[in-house]
């Protein structure tokens, strides 16, 4: 087929913009915006709803159909069709139509002689000769930028509040107060470097970034859906933290993420790298269709990886080709292909419909060296309970005539946990009320289930047995992994994004707009993962360098970093954006140093304060006259406020936790057989925020009213609201109020007067000193209450203490 | 000190700190925001008003939605779509060419019809057709307009009800309700705009009031029954609310210093956050106290003294509150519906359960001169097959007569905003299987709905993925005929 970057472009080279006397006007930046928004919806790539045989998203097409006519905008059909006052005629038919400013933008463009550009997303990165000297390469883009818009960078932040900040980022925990006063004794260049060196050292790292990249593999720990039946992906989550820590290139990342399972010998670690894309949430309510089933994940998998890999929205390309970007359909279906290779992961269970279950590779998983030692133990007893319960089976099938009559008659079946056994039991006693001759092998077989169960020569050991599986079961977790069929999977297309209506035969490939594919990789995802990581590829090393940029400045330099597209805004620093993806895979894609890079710049280092004119020149901050400042996200906020009342705990990895939520929650979900929520005890009262279990059904509420979600989907940026809810949410959640109450006492015990006392407690969460005025409001409300309590209330709901500053 | 009286002074000491605060002087991009927030209920919303991102793209006929969901699926032809030619059938299997392909969720195509045993009978002047499980209703039969060719494109609960309030039978996308306040935002700065009530979660969970890819803020609030509708209303035990109206002017005072250095906007965002939380401890538990009402309305909803009403009639005399005070879209979640066992002792009593209450609101919003400009809806996500289940899907036992869940037609009742009076639309084949005459899928009913608020339903769109989404995809048409 006809690929859409190579068709010619005449005017390729004109990049910089062209001038007519009147002001220049660039293609990507102008005018591509507004075809895509007003045109290319019937005159674009998709040809299926193409109207009037025209396409304007290549030059030729409009040229050939007389639509532009070069150099003549007032004798082209386009500019006609969008200016004319006949309504009928006029162009977009629906919504708005172009504005003065556009029409006049078009004219202009026409009238240069309409050269078209690539979009410059599927372009690769173009490096820039950088001035020789000493400016960070970061300042020097940004810098250029401030120039033009006629703004001067901030001096640098305060040194308490630039390593509140640095910490925040890089580990997700405040800095000690010990710390803050170390680096304000000496805040030089080497010693910023020092901490910046530590704090990426800190195995608290891995879990600060995790969070980030858990959005992105919309990591859970349940369903979703009807029932939300519980799953154990925390090995997967462990795994990201550790790949994190120890700085995994993101290459070897990515390629163990997509396709650990088919490296050769792959190591555990590598299989559970590929929990990745099973964590989608997945429906297995009453009467869903395994077969719809399989194609919603797949669809899921094509989608995420598009998102986070190449910000390509490929959804549109699953019912008809993508109307604004080129990406046909059948493209969309060659992608589907690699993981349509899967093998079957879920079956119905028993003969019943209600129930699914997954039946797709998993790796069985042990924690600590204590567990496993403790797994063998009962694993040897076990086998010891079932040899003695074999023996005893003859006795209880000699009795069963007996039994049968007996258990009928009495009321025993109300003690019998009938979810134990197959479905067909469960209903009542169906089964021992057939007379034996007539029952099936099947329900023979579930009766003397039932006999051994309840006779008291095999009952005992049948209820031994369950307790030791069941403990054994919470010992070693199963998490799911990929796996695919050795034999080719045969995809084809699906009409109207309709899977029961099958349209032509496609085989794994990738979008043609794109670098081509090495005819050497595999057919299969481990092709396509190298495929993803090839420095040829224009975008994954861009799309990658733009997220942890958000995550660090809070907006993108592409502020949609889920789509790079021909609808996505401009980037604000283009050579920036080039610069960071080209050093990344230099610096071979190593995701620290992308940080410390990121980290070292003047830029970053800047104060966040501002006057009231310099916000109004710049109120988003996009061009960066001043440092990052936004509200944390809801895990760093939990993870911060405990920390900051001493009660955090430092512990890393291992299963999810369960502190205290407000009752009922987990009972509300519809269908669910765990509906008990298992408040946890002790420390895992105060883990990390990425560690509370994640209940799709019904996610904990501090998590929600904080822009977090119930992960149902891949999450590549959150919003960050600012509601009352989170007040009360802050102030009266048990565990916020627990945490005011060790913080109190903590403040009690700073030796000094009320006012040490004051200042420590502001350092200790905010790292800067308090002005005189913010000292006195905090010693007023103490001395007017008599106890620390309500100060230590204020401070953990102060705006600077929710906020990287 | 009564609650209020404490209120009262210390909405004097606030407005003291706030002039302290224009003193100083710099007011940046926030000013607009703050300046409302002295207007008292005017503005600075959280929950969304100063957010609405339309006037409105025309007149509109509602200017909010009590949305009444059937969790599960109504049965349409025991309830509003009466199918005598059934008893015909009864125990036969319907023709095949009906059947061939079509998704059944637990039964089969071949599975025998079923008659309905209600009398169904002309209601009000307008002789509009019920059947007898809702005397009630019946009373209001002249304000409703009944569609009986509603169809969707999913069989299974969760997706269902995904697809009647975002449009898509998967998580992630905005509901209905997310978009009416995405577009039209709140009209009281002090109530979130979109409120969900429920006597249990539907089967989708909180995503059946998610705001999907719109920002957060949009997304519904779920008030809980009871004294505290929300989670961490209430203080501490033993913080007095003068203590915490102390803490919250620290905060203020605090947050103010910090402004003066930042000058972030969200910092007097947050300060008025603040101060809104503790005016809705107060103004929250009032709004939710029921007692307030006078008998003669209670006994409207079922909820005096020998009245029956539980749940469900509390929420919708909530929603009545909600209403009046300006909240823009509440939705209400009635679970048990899925009436695929036992049909015909199980569906009267959850008809019983709903009727009073449902006839209830429509006088009650009549009364008060609401009812012109609220829009009340009531249906579930699907029907239910004209053919019957007999057996338990998990165990396959046999069980007394069922419906199966039912995409191909179903019905719905709205009334108020914008709506005929009196008015049946659309029609059914002779078994309830099919529509012959004016389909109505969902996406045109959203389109409908959003038309009746004043919204353009193609123009109203969120840029997410690089594509212009709205509340009905790439499709939907405006049902013109059903508009008063």
């Amino acid at each position: 087929m006809i690929s859409f970057s190579r068709l010619p472009f005449i005017f390729l080279t004109i990049t910089c913009g062209i001038s007519t006397g009147e002001e220049a006007v660039d293609f990507s930046r102008d005018i591509r915006p507004i075809l895509s928004g007003k045109c290319f919806k019937c005159h674009g790539p998709d040809s299926g709803s193409r109207e009037a045989d025209l396409r304007l998203d290549l030059r030729d097409a409009a040229l050939d159909a007389e639509a532009i006519i070069a150099g003549a905008a007032h004798e082209s059909s386009l500019f006609d069709r969008v200016t004319t006052g006949d309504l009928d005629d006029r162009m977009p038919p629906k919504g708005k139509p172009l504005s003065q400013e556009e029409v006049r933008l078009l004219r202009i463009w026409i009238d240069a002689g309409a050269p078209y550009e690539n979009h410059w997303a599927y372009e690769k990165p173009v490096p820039t000769d950088l001035p020789s000297g000493s400016t960070h390469p970061i300042d020097h883009f940004v810098r250029a930028r401030l120039e033009e818009k006629g703004l001067r960078p901030a001096p640098p932040a305060d040194p308490a509040v630039l390593l509140r900040r640095l910490s925040l980022d890089l580990i997700g925990i405040p800095p000690t107060i010990e710390e803050v006063s170390r680096f304000e004794r000496d805040p030089s260049e080497a010693c910023y470097e020092r901490e910046v060196d530590r704090l990426l050292a800190s195995n608290h790292f891995g879990e600060k970034w995790a969070r980030h990249w858990l959005d992105l593999a919309r990591y859970a720990d349940s369903n979703g859906y009807q029932h939300d039946d519980l799953r154990t992906m925390w090995p997967y989550r462990d795994w990201v933290i550790n790949a994190l820590n120890e700085d995994m290139p993101f290459d070897r990342f990515t390629i163990e993420q997509l396709a650990g399972d088919l490296l050769p010998n792959p190591s555990r670690e590598q299989l559970v790298a590929t929990g990745f894309h099973r964590n989608v949430a997945t429906n297995f309510s009453g009467g869903s269709k395994v077969r719809e089933l399989r194609a919603d994940i797949l669809h899921d998998r094509v989608s995420t990886t598009g998102q986070v890999w190449l910000a390509m929205t490929m959804e549109c390309s699953q019912c008809h080709d993508h109307k604004f970007d080129p990406i046909p359909q059948r493209d969309y279906y060659e992608l589907y292909a690699y993981f349509n290779q899967a093998v079957t992961e879920f079956a119905m269970e028993g003969p019943g419909m209600f129930r699914k279950k997954f039946i797709g590779a998993d790796l069985p998983f042990v924690g600590s060296r204590i567990d496993k030692r403790r797994v063998e133990e009962i694993s040897d007893t076990i086998e010891l309970v079932a040899a003695k319960l074999e023996e005893a089976k003859a006795t209880a099938l000699a009795d069963q005539v007996k039994w049968e009559r007996e258990f009928l008659d009495s009321d025993r079946g109300a003690n019998i946990p009938w979810k134990r056994f197959p479905w067909n039991l469960r209903g009542g006693l169906n089964h021992l009320r057939i007379p034996p001759a007539k029952r099936t092998d099947d329900e023979k077989l579930n009766v003397e289930a039932l006999l051994f169960y309840d006779h008291p020569a095999t009952g005992p050991h049948e209820r031994t047995l369950d307790r030791l599986k069941e403990e054994r079961d919470d010992l070693v977790a199963r998490t799911m992994v990929m796996k695919d069929e050795k034999e080719m999977v045969p995809t084809n297309l699906f009409l109207r994004g309709d899977y029961t209506s099958l349209g032509e035969h496609v085989e794994p490939g990738v979008p043609d707009v794109l670098h081509p594919l090495d005819p050497g990789l595999p057919p299969n995802r481990l092709g396509l993962a190298q495929w993803i990581v090839d420095p040829e590829n224009p975008l994954t090393a861009r799309v990658t360098v733009n997220r942890f940029w958000a995550e660090i400045f809070g907006r993108g330099i592409v502020t949609t970093p889920e789509d790079f597209g021909m609808q996505s805004p401009s980037p604000t620093h283009p050579e920036l954006l080039d610069w960071l993806a080209l050093e990344f895979i230099r610096q071979d894609w190593s995701m620290k140093q992308l940080i410390k890079t990121i980290v070292m710049s003047e830029t970053y280092r800047q104060t966040a304060t501002a006057c009231a004119e310099k916000m109004a020149q710049d109120p988003a901050n996009e061009w960066l006259a001043r440092g990052p400042r936004f509200r944390l996200s809801a895990e760093l906020i939990r993870d911060n406020l405990l920390a900051i009342s001493g009660r955090l705990s430092r512990k890393i990895g291992g299963p999810a936790v369960y502190p205290p939520q407000p009752e009922g929650l987990w009972k509300e979900i519809s269908g669910a057989d765990v509906s008990h929520y298992p408040t946890s005890e002790g420390e895992d009262r105060q883990r990390r925020g990425l560690y509370t279990f994640l209940r799709r059904g019904n996610p904990n509420p501090m998590v929600l009213n904080f822009d977090g979600s119930g992960r149902s989907a891949c999450v590549t940026s959150r919003d960050r609201s600012n509601t009352p809810v989170q007040a009360l949410n802050l102030l009266n959640d048990p565990c916020y109020v627990e945490a005011a109450q060790a913080f109190a006492a903590w403040i009690e015990g700073v030796p000094g007067d009320d006012f040490s006392k004051a200042t420590a407690a502001f350092r200790r969460a905010v790292a800067r000193q308090p002005s005189e005025a913010e000292r006195q409001a905090l010693v007023a409300l103490y001395e007017k209450h008599g106890s620390w309590f309500s100060v230590a209330q204020v401070i953990l709901n102060l705006d600077e203490t929710l906020t990287k500053s | 000190m009564k609650a209020d009286e404490i209120d009262r002074l210390r909405a004097g000491n606030r407005s003291l700190a706030r002039r302290e605060f224009f003193r100083r002087g710099t007011l940046g991009i926030g000013s607009l925001a703050l300046s409302k927030l002295l207007q008292d209920d005017l503005g600075a919303s959280i929950f969304g008003n100063d957010n609405a991102i339309l006037k409105s793209h025309h007149a509109p006929k509602a200017k909010r939605v009590i949305f009444l969901h059937m969790v599960g699926g109504p049965s349409q032809m025991d309830t509003f779509d009466p199918k005598p030619e059934l008893d015909k059938w009864d125990g036969k299997s319907l023709p095949e060419e009906l059947t061939r392909g079509q998704k059944f969720a637990f039964i089969t195509g071949d599975a025998r019809a079923i008659r309905s045993p209600y009398s169904f009978a002309p209601r009000g002047e307008s002789g509009m057709i019920m059947s007898e499980l809702f005397p009630h209703l019946a009373t209001v039969a002249d304000e409703l307009t009944m569609i009986r060719s509603m169809q969707t494109n999913e069989i299974n609960h969760g997706s269902g009800e995904l697809f009647l309030h975002t449009g898509h039978g998967r998580l992630g996308r905005p509901t209905f309700g997310a978009w009416t306040s995405y577009g039209l935002g709140s009209e009281n700065s002090n109530l979130p705009s979109y409120v969900v009530l429920k006597d249990q979660h539907p089967n989708a969970g909180p995503s059946a009031w998610s705001s999907g890819f719109l920002p957060s803020k949009h997304q519904g609030v779920l008030f809980r029954t009871g004294r505290n509708p929300l989670f961490y209303l209430e203080n501490p035990h033993d913080v007095s609310a003068s203590e915490r109206g102390d803490v919250i002017d620290a905060i203020g005072e605090l947050n103010g210093l910090a402004f003066d250095r930042y000058q972030d906007p969200e910092i007097q965002t947050r300060i008025a956050q603040y101060e809104l939380a503790y005016r809705m401890q107060t103004s929250v538990p009032e709004l939710s106290d029921l007692k307030r009402e006078p008998e003669h309305v209670l006994s409207l909803y079922g909820l005096d003294a020998d009245g029956e009403g539980g749940d469900f009639a509390k929420n919708c005399l909530l929603a009545r509150r909600l209403c009046e005070r300006g909240v823009r879209f509440v939705q209400i979640f009635n679970k048990g519906w899925d009436h695929h066992a036992n049909i015909y002792q199980a569906l009267p009593r959850s008809a019983a359960k709903v009727d009073r209450a449902c006839a209830g609101l429509l006088i009650d919003l009549k009364q008060r001169g609401l009812l012109d400009d609220t829009l009340v809806i009531w249906g579930g996500e699907f029907g239910r097959t004209p053919m019957v289940q007999e057996n338990n899907a998990g165990t396959g036992a046999k069980t007394a007569p069922g419906r199966d869940h039912h995409k191909e037609c179903f019905t719905i009742w709205m009334a108020g905003g914008g709506v005929k009076k009196g008015y049946t639309y659309g029609a059914t084949d002779d078994f309830g299987f099919g529509v012959t005459e004016n389909a109505v899928h969902v996406h045109d009913w959203h389109a409908t709905c959003q038309h009746l608020l004043g919204i353009d339903h193609e123009q109203l769109t969120y840029r997410h993925q690089g594509r212009d989404f709205r509340l009905t995809d790439v499709h939907g048409h405006i049902v013109r005929n059903i508009l008063a």
